[in-house]
């Protein structure tokens, strides 16, 4: 299946601003990323913590609602899914 | 609502076009909090008082240093030491000599919100952590006031209007804050932010346009590039539950 991936700020510099990624059927946000990382992997920096597990402050949208109220790394994805990343911005 | 008096109507005469006399009365009849006196809220306030609102409250609870000037733009070299919220009045006062400028010397906490928010028409943020943002967002669900987020880093910078009974809180929007301390920012980062910020004031106040409401703006500087995102609630939200829009 194809889902959509959207990149924000400091994301956007390993990934473009949209790309269309081919994923098996039935997988998860967890395996979206681990592709994401296997293409490009200065992502994994950005994405995960140094026990491999998401920074918990990178917000994942599918399709505009945030995965941390769905089911996490394990919210699963469906053909034309579209998926956002992005770090928010705390600085004032 | 009195009339507006010959010389506000031409100290806004390039902007009642837009606004409408209407439109400028209610600004100037509206009271902001700029919660912060550092990059944000220093063009926020700055941008209100041009604006034309009637009164700003601005709290901090800092002094200039160097290190601020480069995107604080209330400050000049020679404030050096001095309370920002003292020096900020004085710049404000100085654009617009009908605005009610209340400087407050605080620091935001449970217990200090109660009071910053009294008499209050909109919560402008310019805050530089979630701690504080998330004490402000409490106290607009409380208050029913709107909240006006902005955050930025580096290049890149966020806002989103934050309006009870209409979209999710800030909660809902950023869960995990990114880890606290100072991140790099650049004067033009907080310019475009903060602007957006009081076009987003000015259109709830005057009920022009559409609000950034459930809906956040990411702006990207480096890449030149903006995107308008949905922002949902967390069904389980007891802050906004039942108050914040169908998910
Ligand atoms: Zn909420």
């Amino acid at each position: 299946m194809k889902v959509r991936v959207k990149s924000f700020a400091i994301l956007r510099q390993f990934l473009p601003r949209e790309t269309e990624v081919e994923i098996r059927d039935g997988s998860s946000v967890r395996d979206l990323l681990d592709l994401l990382v296997k293409q490009a992997p200065p992502l994994a920096n950005e994405l995960l913590n140094e026990k491999g597990e998401l920074k918990d402050f990178v917000n994942i949208l599918r399709n505009g609602r945030n995965i941390h109220f769905i089911s996490g790394l394990d919210t699963p994805l469906s053909e034309g899914d579209l998926v956002a990343l992005f770090p928010p911005a705390g600085g004032g | 609502m009195t009339m507006l008096s010959l010389v506000e109507r031409e100290r806004y005469l390039r902007q009642i076009p837009l606004l409408g006399e209407t439109g400028q009365e209610r600004l100037r009849d509206a009271a902001v909090l700029v919660a912060g006196a550092g990059g944000l809220g220093s063009v926020c306030a700055q941008m209100c008082a041009c604006a034309g609102f009637g009164k700003i409250r601005i709290v901090d609870n800092d002094v200039v240093e160097r290190h601020n000037l480069n995107r604080q733009v209330l400050y000049a070299a020679r404030d050096h030491g001095l309370f920002k919220v003292d020096v900020a009045a004085r710049r404000l006062r100085e654009n617009n000599p009908w605005l009610s400028v209340e400087p407050v010397r605080e620091t935001i906490t449970r217990e200090s919100i109660g009071g910053l928010v009294c008499g209050i028409d909109v919560i402008i943020d310019g805050m530089d952590n979630y701690d504080a943002r998330y004490i402000l967002d409490d106290a607009a669900f409380g208050e029913d006031l709107p909240f006006i987020h902005g955050a930025v880093n580096g290049f890149y910078g966020q806002v989103s209007s934050i309006i009870p009974g209409e979209t999710p809180c800030l909660h809902c929007i950023v869960p995990h804050p990114p880890p606290p301390g100072d991140v790099p920012i650049l004067g033009v980062t907080v310019g475009t932010i903060g602007s957006i910020q009081v076009a987003e004031a000015i259109k709830l106040v005057t009920g022009l346009g559409k609000p950034m409401a459930g809906r956040m703006l990411l702006w990207d500087g480096l890449m030149g590039e903006a995107e308008v995102i949905p922002v949902a609630r967390d069904p389980s939200c007891t802050r906004c539950n039942g108050r914040g829009v169908a998910p």
